[in-house]
């Protein structure tokens, strides 16, 4: 009985390791993200990636956290040099801490070089530091304006008409006048209302050598026309107090404004927050500034990073190639994430026309209103302060702007004073 | 005639103030009820109508909670698992030895005790949160990350449970002790066979306090885990919270159900819990 | 004494020794602060005379930490955990004692009902109640608070975006929270108050307000004591229930507060030396006020 026992575990033994070796054991990486939503494409592009016999078999254990949580917890763990995932994502605000000192993440130049014409390279230079690339964005985040056409129309006001931001402001006391509503909200707790302007002006909070820009002209002169518009009353402060608020999206949702300014990945806001606008908005380029600028601005985003003390660094970087550089990976971001790819080849291509839920909300004009607009945009300057200039916008500039009755030019100087205290 | 008088009085005092307490009441259960009501509805619905106290037959339904099972595979249970977990080690853990210290400084006059009490009281004094980064370290240190023995380790003895029972223990005769050693025993036999069902409502009180702390805690847990599964269920609300806009078909919910049990656990404990408090109260 | 040394020897016991029994109890308690309080303690305080970036950038910058402290951001943290930490210790030790005696009172129906339910809001998570406040003090003129404010003919006010009000919604959402459980502390110690005090002092005639003063509050002495020194704690360690109504953000300076601001600096901003720096002027404050409020209630006197 014995014998017949250990013969039994004996073959049991042999056949496990047969069944080893014929089933190649995947390389585990973790993958930390804060936003759940990115995940989708993860998971597509690994599925695709693990059916190409030729690429090492992945399992990548994907962790969603909550958004600051996730930046502390990476912060942590780099600091003590343990616990850190193999790929991960930073918010673009947060990626200048990671770049201090010595920098965990590693240099991804060798999967950006070789392709980089086809790329919108300003994306990658806000994740770099010394021309070494530690950062990959999944969008371009270029500004466009949403109309709401029911209530333009109620005004008899036509948007395509609009070209500059004084048109704008014509436009908004038109559309106050007929209809009683706002042509647009400004955010008095999040940047999303004056940095595109302030940048698509041709300003910026900082140079490359941290010398503090908030206090120019340009930053003065964005601040002045947006105070006018709040004191006309063609633009009231964002209920809720940014365009992420349940009480902005339900607000929007219900006809209250006629227009909002925000990047291209606030396309799937639209299509999961406020569908009762479905079929009524359009997209159109920002207006111009008279005195110069650009036609638009490149706003937010997420670095995905591979990190440099990873025990699979060559495999997660191949990985992350092909999850967000590749031409699939690319139209992928389009029709998962509903964002505008940094590949300059997708556009165009036919594979981004196939039907998604977001040409369904909109039309199918919507690259071809992009492309107009792709040719010029700023950099946006992002050093190790950029960080610290973005609490100062949201937290002082915003507020000050949006809720308090202070002179523009003080708001610029004491921010900019600010700032510079915590550079010194 | 005096005595109507003070009867009318009486019931007039008893109207008022038993009405300002069914205010206060409504108060501390409002949010519950706006919790409850839209946890009702589709997470669209917020977004749309904001809060309101209505229910609406048409839209409402528990489809939400049904939901639970299938977000992300379900894993809201595994959160809810772990909280679980979590919150019964800490609780025993800390009852042991908070019970133990609480009693030693309470029992027995010896050098240092002076000390140790004030260290207690000074620790107590102390905000935790200053503490996170060098404990974290010293997590990463002992290979203890992503652990749930990590998550309980800076609760293993509770100083307010030390307070605790150094106090309910100061209140009892010290002849309890010399009639257990007479009986044979030894010093922590008094304590286990003759102390600790003398100390029962202070270990209600403490088992409350302590199922509280834990089913809530959100920043030590959220540092020290990071496998998904093994969040609790505060951390695991957190992640359907993003600047981009909330999971609200979730979170409401969720947010219900994490409710249940620590309020069955309190309404079971809760006459020992007040008689505990009543009992050991707070001599300073 | 040779009873007790004979059942020592039977027992073969060093840890059974009384001299030793004592020490073995209290032991936990001392491993635990070695490690939890005291080494952390100490790392911190070294930490905040660091520049640190990263495992191997550590560099001692000696006071350049505590000079850099104060700044305007801090001062305004400090401002805010202040006001919120005053306003937190007169509410909740107030309120909770006046229902609490009210609670006592012969003169409510149901008390030990309205005692449990009281207690309620304490189990549940800030985040999720977070949310429903932030909701409920909407900036919307159809947001609950808003609604009901019209009734009364009063114009709708942006809550949260303000620091005075916002101020007072997190006041609302502490004592929403904590009122239960200040009021079983309290009750725990007016039940012990013998009964003969009370009336002793209705034969000297005094009513309801004198006995309040003259038996209860001398009564529960303690227990206020207990009450003011965890809501001082509470007070100024104040975090999550700024983050549920403002995440990160900070309208008008109120929705940072000390520990906020510590976080912003070690997290956010990667500055972990600073970041302690300011951890432990934390310490200071609440050491500090604590003990001036323990000496001015009389604490240190009773060990006679």
């Amino acid at each position: 009985m014995k014998k017949l026992l250990a013969v039994l575990l004996a073959a049991l033994m042999v056949l496990g390791m047969f069944g080893a070796l014929a089933e190649e054991e995947p390389i585990h990486l973790t993958l930390w993200t804060f936003q759940e939503l990115h995940t989708q494409l993860y998971k597509e592009m690994l599925e695709k990636w693990n059916a190409n016999p030729d690429n090492p078999k992945l399992d990548i254990d994907m962790q969603v956290y909550p958004y600051e949580d996730m930046h502390n917890k990476l912060t942590i763990a780099l600091q003590s040099g343990e616990g850190a995932p193999d790929i991960v994502d930073i918010e673009i605000n947060m990626f200048a801490n990671y770049l201090k000192g010595d920098i965990q993440l590693a240099e991804l130049n060798d999967i950006v070089e070789p392709i980089e014409d086809h790329l919108v390279m300003s994306r990658f230079n806000n994740y770099a530091k010394d021309g070494k690339f530690y950062g990959i964005d999944h969008h371009i985040g270029a500004c466009i304006v949403w109309y709401n056409t029911e209530i333009l129309e109620e005004a008899g006001v036509d948007y395509t008409t609009i070209k500059t931001w004084d048109d704008y402001h014509e436009a908004g006391k038109i559309v106050l006048e007929k209809t009683g509503k706002p042509m647009c909200t400004w955010e008095s707790k999040d940047c999303w209302s004056i940095y595109p302007l302030v940048n698509q002006h041709g300003g910026d909070w900082l140079t490359p050598d941290n010398e503090v820009r908030m206090d120019e002209q340009v930053v003065i002169d964005t601040l002045a026309f947006m105070r006018s518009m709040l004191d006309d009353g063609t633009a009231v402060p964002c209920p809720g107090g940014n365009h992420h608020s349940e009480e902005y999206y339900g607000w929007m949702n219900a006809g209250n404004c006629a227009s909002v300014s925000m990047p291209f990945w606030y396309l799937n806001r639209f299509t999961d927050y406020m569908p009762d606008l479905a079929g009524k908005m359009k997209v159109a380029p920002m207006p111009l500034w008279p005195d110069g600028g650009h036609k638009s601005a490149q706003m937010g985003g997420t670095g995905t990073a591979v990190v440099k003390t990873s025990p699979n660094v060559e495999v997660a970087k191949q990985w992350l190639a092909y999850a967000t550089l590749s031409f699939e990976g690319c139209v992928n971001t389009w029709l998962i994430l509903g964002f505008d790819p940094i590949m300059t080849d997708v556009y165009g291509s036919e594979e981004m026309k196939a039907p998604n839920k977001f040409f369904d909300y909109y039309d199918d004009t919507i690259f071809d209103m992009l492309k107009t607009v792709l040719d010029d945009i700023p950099d946006t300057c992002i050093t190790e302060y950029f960080p610290a200039a973005g609490d100062i916008v949201r937290n002082q500039m915003a507020y000050d702007l949006v809720m308090s009755d202070k002179p523009v030019d003080e708001i610029a100087k004491d921010c900019a004073q600010e700032l510079r205290d915590q550079i010194f | 005639m005096e005595k109507r008088y003070v009867d009318r009085r009486g019931v007039v005092l008893t109207v008022l103030a038993t009405g300002l307490m069914i205010l206060i009441a409504i108060f501390a259960m409002l949010p519950f009820a706006f919790m409850f009501l839209s946890s009702l509805k589709p997470g669209q619905e917020m977004l749309r109508n904001g809060l309101s106290l209505t229910f609406e037959p048409g839209i409402s339904s528990f489809s939400n909670y049904a939901a639970l099972n299938t977000y992300r595979d379900g894993i809201y249970w595994c959160w809810y698992r772990s909280s679980a977990v979590i919150m019964i080690m800490q609780t025993a853990v800390g009852l042991f030895f908070g019970s133990l210290v609480g009693y030693g400084l309470a029992m027995y006059d010896f050098k240092g005790k002076n000390l140790i009490f004030t260290i207690v009281l000074i620790v107590m004094m102390m905000p935790f949160e200053i503490l996170i980064l060098p404990l974290y370290r010293m997590l990463i240190r002992a290979k203890l990350t992503d652990s749930y023995f990590g998550v309980i380790m800076p609760y293993l003895v509770p100083p307010f449970m030390v307070f605790f029972f150094r106090q309910y223990v100061t209140g009892l005769p010290k002849e309890l002790l010399e009639a257990g050693r007479i009986d044979g025993c030894t010093d922590y036999g008094v304590f286990f066979k003759i102390m600790v069902p003398i100390m029962i409502p202070a270990f209600g009180a403490m088992t409350i306090l302590s199922c509280m702390n834990s089913w809530n805690n959100l920043l030590w847990p959220l540092i020290v885990l990071s496998t998904n599964e093994k969040f609790t269920i505060p951390i695991g609300m957190g992640t359907t919270i993003t600047p981009y806009g909330n999971a609200f078909d979730v979170l409401m919910p969720g947010a219900v159900m994490a409710v249940v049990p620590i309020v069955v656990i309190y309404l079971f404990a809760q006459k020992t819990f007040i008689a505990g408090l009543t009992s050991g109260s707070v001599k300073g | 004494m040779q009873k007790q040394s004979l059942s020592d020897r039977r027992r073969g016991g060093f840890l059974t020794d009384p001299k030793v029994v004592p020490y073995v109890f209290v032991a936990p308690f001392v491993i635990y602060f070695l490690v939890v309080y005291l080494y952390p303690t100490i790392a911190t305080i070294l930490m905040s005379f660091q520049r640190i970036e990263g495992p191997t950038s550590v560099e001692w910058i000696g006071l350049k930490n505590y000079e850099r402290l104060f700044s305007r951001n801090y001062i305004q943290a400090l401002e805010t955990t202040a006001r919120y930490a005053f306003w937190d210790v007169v509410v909740l030790t107030i309120v909770p004692l006046l229902v609490a005696v009210i609670l006592h009172s012969k003169f409510v129906k149901f008390a030990s009902f309205f005692k449990s339910l009281f207690f309620i809001p304490a189990l549940t998570s800030i985040i999720v109640a977070g949310i429903v406040f932030r909701l409920a003090f909407g900036t919307l003129p159809t947001a609950p608070v808003n609604r009901l404010v019209q009734m009364f003919g009063k114009e709708p006010r942006d809550w949260l975006m303000y620091a005075g009000t916002g101020n007072m919604v997190l006041i609302i959402l502490t004592l929403w929270r904590w009122m239960g459980v200040n009021i079983i502390y309290y009750l725990s110690g007016i039940q012990a108050i013998p009964t003969d005090l009370y009336e002793a002092a209705e034969i000297d005639g005094a009513g309801a307000v004198s006995k309040f003063f003259h038996v209860t509050l001398p009564g529960i002495k303690p227990v206020l004591i207990y009450v003011i020194t965890i809501t001082v704690l509470g007070g100024f360690a104040m975090f999550t229930e700024s983050v549920a109504l403002w995440q990160q953000n900070n309208p008008g300076g109120v929705g940072r507060t000390i520990v906020g601001y510590m976080y912003l600096m070690g997290f956010y901003k990667n500055n972990m030396g600073l970041a302690s720096a300011v951890g432990l002027t934390l310490l200071v404050l609440v050491l500090g006020v604590n003990l001036i409020q323990l000496i001015l209630m009389g604490f240190f006197k009773k060990e006679d």
